[in-house]
């Protein structure tokens, strides 16, 4: 077993990448609740497209 | 109203469920045993051991845990007896034995120095089925019992968490905190509690109940909902208040007081307050949820939902932890009944016309 300080855990690494892409989050929030009683696969498609690229970057650049 | 629950949740074309079908136990059934499994025991206790490997995150994880012991505890200070034998079912990592040993619980009162609440009692029997959790403070500073010499802490590891192994009428009060939203026959242990008490004698208990994290359970409905077409269980079916009375009383527990309150946390995103959910051994351990950790898109768009439908102005997201708490006594022929119906002398509708 790892030391548990010397690991930095996966889900750290993408929180922080996440927090980059506030603002693609904030659209696609927005996206959902504009029409949220009625959510079905792929709503906000674009949307999260969008955020997951945002993420991607940020996680590579890291 | 409970969902029946495929064993493997594959996604169909559900309704989303914002006030959730699977958020709300029901305990409102004929009479009769109706045996239901709700919880997966073994994925519980594998939880358990594992957040007590972590030691560091597991203390540091323990606010909300200690804090609901302390409040458990501060209801102890309006009784004024002693205790010789007590049992904390659902130990954890003994949060009530440290609560009770906390120097000057009382600062408000007078004299301003107050014995720490452990005078009271002689013997505290922790029982818990994770023996990680149990013994993992076993020699922590705030556990120490020098200043409180005549209180004794006995750790007992429960080889089945809804079957306790103790004779009738052998202990004086029975607490527990943080553990019975657990448990799958809560009827059962509850009339197992009334057997162990003593005649006259309290159960003082908290559990997470109703509305708890209903921000977590609408964010990753809404986002699995989506992402994938369909939804599967991440947060627990939790009992009502409006339910725990009846219980208790079905039980058997007399002189009810039963009340509920919210803890708010704060968390700067929802993968920090999973993180810490993991860490106090609170991970999902429903029976019919999907198998292996939840994909990074429905993290992702989790997060997302979370912060727009609930997120506060500074950036940080709210948890709410709603805490039912408990007391009922076990009967006993000397205890104040209510009046016989039909005996009462003075008319309300008098006095309030007089008025």
């Amino acid at each position: 077993m790892q030391p548990q300080k010397a690991t930095v855990r996966p889900i750290q690494r993408f929180a922080s990448a996440v927090s980059k892409c506030s603002a693609e989050s904030a659209a696609y929030g927005k996206c959902i609740l504009a029409d949220y009683n009625s959510v079905h696969k792929d709503l906000c498609a674009k949307e999260f497209m969008r955020l997951k690229d945002c993420y991607s970057l940020a996680a590579k650049k890291a | 109203m409970r969902l029946n629950l495929a064993p493997v949740c594959r996604p169909q074309q559900w309704k989303p469920l914002l006030t959730g079908g699977t958020a709300r136990r029901s305990y409102a059934f004929q009479s009769g045993s109706l045996n239901f499994e709700v919880f997966n025991r073994r994925a519980k206790w594998l939880q358990k051991e594992r957040a007590a490997a972590n030691v560091e995150e597991g203390r540091q994880a323990d606010y909300l845990k200690d804090e609901v012991a302390m409040r458990v505890c501060e209801r102890l200070l309006d009784v004024k007896r002693q205790f010789p034998r007590v049992l904390d079912l659902g130990a954890n990592s003994c949060n009530i034995a440290r609560a009770l040993l906390r120097p000057n619980p009382d600062p408000e009162s007078e004299p301003p120095v107050t014995d720490p609440l452990a005078t009271k009692i002689t013997e505290l029997v922790a029982a818990e089925s994770s023996h990680s959790l149990l013994h993992r403070d076993h020699d922590h500073p705030s556990l120490s019992t020098a200043h409180v010499p005549d209180f004794k802490l006995s750790r007992h590891v429960l080889e089945h968490d809804e079957l306790l192994p103790f004779e009738p009428e052998t202990f004086d009060m029975v607490l527990s905190s943080m553990s019975m939203h657990w448990i799958n026959d809560l009827p059962g242990v509850l009339s197992q509690i009334n057997s162990v008490l003593k005649p006259d004698c309290p159960f003082i208990g908290a559990m997470l109940g109703g509305d708890t994290l209903y921000e977590l359970r609408t964010s990753l409905q809404l986002a699995e909902q989506e992402r994938k077409g369909g939804i599967s269980p991440h947060v627990s079916p939790l009992a009502d208040v409006r339910d725990v009375g009846g219980l208790l009383q079905r039980t058997g527990f007399k002189m009810l007081t039963v009340d509920v309150e919210d803890i708010v946390v704060d968390y700067p995103d929802m993968f920090a307050l999973m993180q810490d959910l993991q860490a106090m051994g609170e991970g999902n351990a429903v029976l019919g949820r999907e198998m292996g950790p939840i994909g990074r898109d429905v993290l992702l768009a989790g997060d997302a939902i979370y912060r727009a439908l609930h997120g506060n102005e500074d950036g940080s997201i709210p948890a709410t932890f709603r805490i039912i708490h408990m007391i009922g006594w076990k009967e006993s022929p000397d205890q104040a009944k209510p009046l016989r119906r039909g005996s009462g002398q003075a008319s309300l509708k008098d006095l309030l016309e007089g008025q």
